[in-house]
């Protein structure tokens, strides 16, 4: 299998796309979660005087819709792609999902085999994507529709968010874990990861990616897993799901 | 030992004397007033009733805004709702969540009557009581000021058959024990305001049980992972070996 | 001093920090001066002086609080029988008033022709020395009696009453007479020998019923008044309100009578009627204390309330049972006399109907009803003799001259106001003085000091109070405030505000008769003086001296003091009040009268009337109906503003910047004008003015609209009140002269609603 000399043993992973909106999405949420933090809990409260923390979460929320929105715009088939591999899932993903400890105690050998997302991976998106739904919903409601709300409206709405908030905070202590129990950073630094760890936790992946340069290399004679190739690669993959 | 007031609707006659102490007391700027007197007429000539209401913090003891206030910029003291301004993050809850409509949005943070701290801290009493010419206000312990307020309805009785006290227990007692010249509901008035309970779920179960989980989990996820990456680095190590067992050429290229 | 500097200086770069970044678009919140603020109270220590209230003519006892020589606080005097320690929302509005930006502050003399409002600053030398040259032209040439002086305010004492009887001229005029007591007090005099004086005598405590008419407590937040009526209203006591408009007061009536306006003297004998006839009046009381009740009887005989109902627009029913009412609490019953009482131009005889009702119910000096009350003892600053005896009234001065002569000046000329041909008798008639600066009859007014008094906003025909402006030959103002009247001056003199100045002293008719006190919070603003100050200062210019014959005033204050065995200082000491006892009841007078009629006795039927060709018991006179279209144009008050003085001060200002014309709904709907839309008012004579804000309300009779008083003024230096809503006194081009008063009826003009222009 051949490699550019600069990722010898590598894949790429994330394209540069992603890693911005990745980059984005997840500053944008620190900041709704610090920001938001000072309201949840009370030592933190003096924080929120003269209400500077409302203005930068209000500026966190507007980049945390238009990050996913832009994404949507600027990469529909990425978008799309993220979409369906998070809501798909196969017989292995189910049998992962009944060996999970496992996975979770840092034990990626003998798990079953994983496509690009491993079953906690799409669950995790799928997750993310649902409960910040209500988020954005319970959020906006809270900035534009206060009077209408009513005091029980108004609690109740906050109730949502916070109990949105708490599960996405929780997701990404789950999300934050993974990544360091299985050194996963490069991933969204680089893009690159070892090709090593790739077939251990995503062999699936790898077998249609050797497929796909066996392919390709027949065909056009490329070499490396660049870009383009993934790209190509991606539609077929959901022309063949489709 | 917890302070209240009580404003006799019946007696007041609207001459505004109350705001105007209130603004020059607390020297209050312009476009800020913790007191207004809106017309209250009923009926259609010359079939008329009426009077005026105060539209002021009633000083619940069980506050929804207090419940609701996020940085404490609103809280409980003596009985009276207080309110420190600098404090206060423009949140808004405090103006959605008042039963009475009270606090309003002035410069971007909440603005309402706190009973006076700072004059009866200096030992004063509240401005607008002790210029009423109407004495339709009074100020001292809340229990006492019960007693008065029974002793007002009584006597309003000689002119408002259905005259009574509002504030014995709404919103757990409120802070401005209000006479009244009849039924709440006539006079715009909740019986019975509905307690801030989503709220007290919101503030009281919600928010802890939130930042305990958080907490709790981010404590437990860092013990795991230790434990959890040594198992994975371990595991690799186990693999390296095993292959370079076999000799293949790429793992040992790799070491 | 270093404490309230430091604070300032904080303050002000804060806000200026908080203006520069909210430029910027970066601040959430402005600075919050409330609560940022050391409380005023906390700044330094708190230096209290003794006053008297000047934000209405009532005049109330004021303790002003002032930190670091800055006035921060003004609340009632305790020791106060007015104010007994609470103050109203105007009173409250005092500092607010003081440090109102738009305050005269230099000497000013025109530029421009009159009415434009061209000045320039001149010092006081220039100013006094140029008025007196005028005064004296004047007076070589015309006499003294061709100067005319009206003054409304507290200091007006100092040029209505004293300045004008020391130069000679029997013009001296207030609004608080012609255009508001005369009646009153004249039909007092008629009836009790006595006038009602400042503070209407109620008996409050112990008062069982009372019956306003046309008083608007509430609206009209005469401090003790309101405080009186609170505790009357809480022991129980009964409240009749008669009133075309459901009034502040109305809402706590047990009785409403929402009359058709101008019938209310026939309400007042069918009230008699109901007393006669049904034997409900104090009989014995009748016989002891008045004269002439059978002629009342007959004369009542016919005033059934079926024949009320009809003219009056309520039901027999009601009139009957309100006189019932009435006569159960007699004699701790009585309808008040009230105060702004020109309306209709017959209102002397319906002020005597009033106290007829109250002389059947034997209210006059029984406790409970009337008390009768007493000017305290207190020795004038000597000086000598007056050149001419003083018939200025006023709503303070107590009763006005009843002598039959009228005084004549120093070259021999009486009133130009008309008095004893136009009317019968009373106080200088102000809106009369208008017409002889314009047409010299009976002779020609030349020159005029306006003190105080808001010429174009209480005076009504503004047409012709404008015309004579423009005829006159000197036209000297004395104010605190760039009023309209002001730009028509050719000396406009500012004055120190009642914060800053000593005053007279103020001897109260009272229950309790007693002496309060006004002393300075602070140091004259601006290049302002008080009115004691340049009254003096012409004097001495104009060959006055010996009646201003002392250097200070704490002298001139000092010495009336030792006549009553007090001080300044000790007067200091005392709160700033001085206390004497009263006689106010009629056991007080051990069996002597206390009636100073001819009869010595009320006198229900007045033989004074008859000999002077007048009903000698009141009769009802209708007055003219709106046309077709129009409303009867009635005005008022709003609590937290005095006539068309308080409009620009910003506190007060804040609370009602404008007003609005009460219409009653169904008339509104009817003419498809909706709440809160802004018309024009066009009265009989074509005059306009808005626009202003309609309130469409079931409080008030379709007949009849209603506005407070004081707005729509047209003085561009009134920053704040300049063009707000729309001025009565404009609509107010005709008005009624009363016969017997000389008061001017102000309730005969009628208004059109004009949607576009």
């Amino acid at each position: 299998m051949a490699t550019t000399v600069e990722h010898e043993h590598q894949v790429l992973r994330y394209r540069t796309k992603q890693r911005i909106v990745h980059a984005l999405l997840a500053t944008s949420f620190v900041v709704l979660l610090l920001t938001g933090l000072v309201l949840l809990w009370d030592p933190l409260g003096w924080l929120a005087a003269g209400g500077w923390s409302r203005l930068i979460h209000r500026i966190g929320a507007i980049g945390f819709l238009a990050v996913p929105a832009a994404y949507l715009i600027l990469d529909r088939k990425g978008a799309r792609e993220l979409v369906y591999d998070s809501f798909r899932y196969d017989r292995d993903d189910i049998e992962w999902f009944k060996t999970m400890y496992r996975y979770f105690l840092g034990h990626a050998v003998e798990m079953p085999p994983q496509g690009r997302l491993n079953a906690g991976q799409k669950l995790h998106h799928a997750a993310v994507m649902l409960v910040s739904a209500t988020v954005v919903v319970s959020g906006l409601a809270m900035w534009f529709f206060k009077p209408q709300l009513g005091a029980s409206g108004l609690a109740a709405a906050a109730v949502i968010h916070d109990l949105s908030m708490l599960a996405l905070t929780l997701f990404l202590i789950g999300h934050l874990y993974f990544t360091y129990v299985y050194k996963a950073i490069s991933g969204m630094t680089t893009g690159w990861v070892e090709e090593a760890d790739a077939r251990l936790e995503h062999s699936k992946w790898m077998d249609e990616l050797d497929a796909q340069a066996e392919a390709v290399t027949v065909g056009s004679g490329a070499s490396s897993h660049d870009e383009v190739s993934q790209e190509d690669q991606s539609q077929e993959d959901q022309s063949q799901e489709g | 030992m917890a302070q209240a007031f009580v404003l006799d609707l019946g007696r007041c006659i609207g001459c505004e004397a109350c705001a105007l102490a209130c603004k020059t007391g607390n020297e209050l700027p312009t476009g800020v007033s913790y007191i207004e007197l809106i017309e209250q007429v009923r009926g259609s000539f010359p079939d008329l009733e009426g009077g005026f209401d105060n539209h002021r913090c009633l000083h619940c003891q069980d506050a929804a805004c207090v419940a609701v206030c996020p940085t404490g910029a609103l809280y409980k003291e003596d009985g009276l709702t207080r309110l420190n301004t600098p404090a206060c993050s423009g949140c808004e809850y405090c103006v959605t969540s008042c039963p009475y409509d009270v606090p309003r949005m002035v410069d971007g943070a909440s603005t309402k009557c706190d009973g006076c701290k700072a004059t009866t801290d200096a030992g004063g009493g509240p401005w607008c009581v002790s210029t009423c010419p109407s004495k339709a206000l009074e100020y001292g312990e809340r229990s006492e000021m019960l007693r008065t307020a029974r002793t007002r309805a009584e006597a309003l009785r000689a002119h408002y058959p259905n005259a009574q006290v509002y504030g014995e227990t709404q919103a757990g007692g409120l802070g401005v024990i209000l006479v009244l010249p009849d039924d709440p509901e006539v006079l715009g008035l909740p019986r019975d305001p509905d307690p801030p309970t989503v709220a007290n779920v919101w503030q009281g179960v919600v928010q802890p049980v939130s930042i305990g989980l958080i907490g709790a989990t981010a404590v437990a996820a860092g013990v795991a992972g230790v434990i959890a990456r040594r198992n994975h680095m371990a595991e690799l190590r186990d693999i390296e070996e095993a292959e370079q067992l076999v000799g293949d050429g790429d793992s040992s290229e790799e070491a | 001093m270093s404490l309230v500097d430091l604070e300032i200086s904080r303050r002000t770069f804060f806000t200026a920090g908080a203006a520069t970044m909210a430029a910027a678009g970066l601040l959430p919140r402005a600075a919050h001066a409330a609560t940022d603020g050391t409380p005023w109270y906390r700044q330094g220590a708190i230096e209290t002086t003794f006053g008297v209230c000047d934000m209405c003519p009532w005049r109330c006892g004021i303790v002003v609080s002032s930190v670091n020589g800055e006035v921060r606080k003004i609340d009632g005097n305790p020791a106060d029988p007015k104010s007994r320690g609470m103050l109203c929302a105007r009173g409250q509005g005092g500092v607010s008033f003081m440090n109102d930006p738009d305050r005269l502050q230099a000497p000013m003399m025109r530029s421009g022709k009159r009415g434009e409002g061209s000045f320039e600053e001149v010092s006081w030398e220039q100013a006094l020395d140029f008025i007196a040259d005028k005064l004296l032209e004047i007076k070589e040439r015309s006499g003294p009696e061709a100067l005319a002086i009206f003054g409304h305010t507290s200091g007006e004492y100092w040029f209505t009453d004293h300045f004008s009887q020391a130069w000679g001229t029997p013009n001296a005029a207030k609004p608080s007479s012609s255009l508001c007591l005369s009646p009153r007090e004249e039909a007092a005099q008629l009836t009790l020998g006595m006038g009602v004086g400042g503070h209407e005598p109620v008996d409050w405590d112990g008062l069982r019923c009372l019956t306003l008419i046309g008083s608007h407590i509430g609206e009209d937040t005469r401090n003790t008044v309101m405080q009186d009526f609170a505790d009357m209203w809480g022991d129980g006591g009964k409240v009749i309100v008669v009133d075309p408009r459901f009034s502040s007061v109305a809402t706590k009536a047990d009785h409403w009578l929402p009359i058709k306006p101008g019938t209310d003297t026939a309400l007042l004998l069918a009230w008699l009627n109901v007393l006669v006839t049904e034997e409900l009046y104090d009989a014995d009381y009748v016989r002891g204390w008045t004269t002439g009740f059978d002629r009342l009887a007959a004369h009542v005989a016919d005033k059934s309330p079926a024949w009320a109902a009809s003219i009056t627009d309520l039901s027999e029913g009601q009139i009957i049972e309100t006189a019932r009412v009435m006569a159960e609490r007699k004699p701790q019953s009585v309808i008040m006399p009230g105060r702004h009482v020109t309306w209709y131009g017959n209102d002397t005889q319906r002020l005597r109907a009033t106290y007829l009702v109250n002389a059947l119910l034997g209210a006059y000096g029984r406790r409970g009803g009337m008390y009768f009350n007493k000017a305290p003892y207190l020795e004038e600053y000597p000086h000598p003799p007056y050149a001419v005896a003083g018939s200025a009234g006023g709503c303070s001065a107590g009763a006005a001259e009843t002598s039959d002569e009228l005084p004549l000046g120093p070259s021999g000329k009486a009133r130009a106001d008309g008095a004893r041909e136009t009317f019968l008798r009373g106080a200088t008639a102000l809106q009369e003085l208008i017409d002889p600066m314009i047409t010299g009859d009976p002779y020609r007014i030349e020159g005029l000091i306006v003190y105080g008094t808001n010429l174009l906003n209480s005076v009504p025909n503004k047409p012709r109070t404008r015309e004579a402006l423009a005829a006159l030959d000197l036209v000297v103002a004395i104010d605190v405030l760039p009023q309209e009247h002001v730009a028509w001056a050719d000396v406009v003199l500012p004055e120190s505000t009642y914060l800053e100045r000593y005053d007279t002293l103020w001897s109260v008719s009272h229950k309790t008769p007693y002496i309060a006190m006004r002393e300075p919070a602070v140091a004259p603003m601006y290049q302002t003086r008080p009115a004691w100050w340049m009254a003096r200062e012409l004097g001495l210019r104009v060959g006055l001296d010996a009646y201003f014959g002392w250097e200070t005033i704490e002298e001139y204050l000092d010495r009336e003091l030792r006549s009553v065995g007090s001080s300044l200082d000790e007067m200091r000491a005392n709160d700033g009040i001085i206390i004497q006892n009263g006689k106010p009841y009629l056991e007080d007078y051990d069996g002597a009268s206390p009636f100073h009629t001819p009869s010595e006795k009320i006198e229900l039927f007045s033989q004074q009337l008859a000999d002077a060709g007048f009903d000698p018991i009141p009769e009802y006179e209708s007055t003219p109906e709106p046309p077709r279209g129009f409303y009867r144009l009635l005005y008022g008050r709003h609590p937290v503003h005095t006539f068309a003085k308080t409009q620009n001060t910003p506190a007060l200002n804040e609370r009602y910047p404008t007003n609005e014309v009460w219409i009653n709904a169904q008339a509104a709907a009817s003419e498809g004008i909706r709440d809160g839309q802004e018309v024009w008012l066009e009265n009989q004579d074509g005059a306009r003015s808005g626009p202003i804000a309609v309130k469409a309300t079931e409080r008030i009779r379709s007949d009849a609209v209603f506005m407070p008083h004081g707005f729509g003024q047209n003085a561009p230096g009134l920053t704040r009140a300049h063009g707000k809503g729309a001025s009565d006194t404009e609509l107010q081009t005709d008005y009624a002269l009363d016969p017997i008063s000389g008061g001017a009826g102000m309730r005969i003009n009628f208004v059109k609603i004009v949607t576009e222009v």
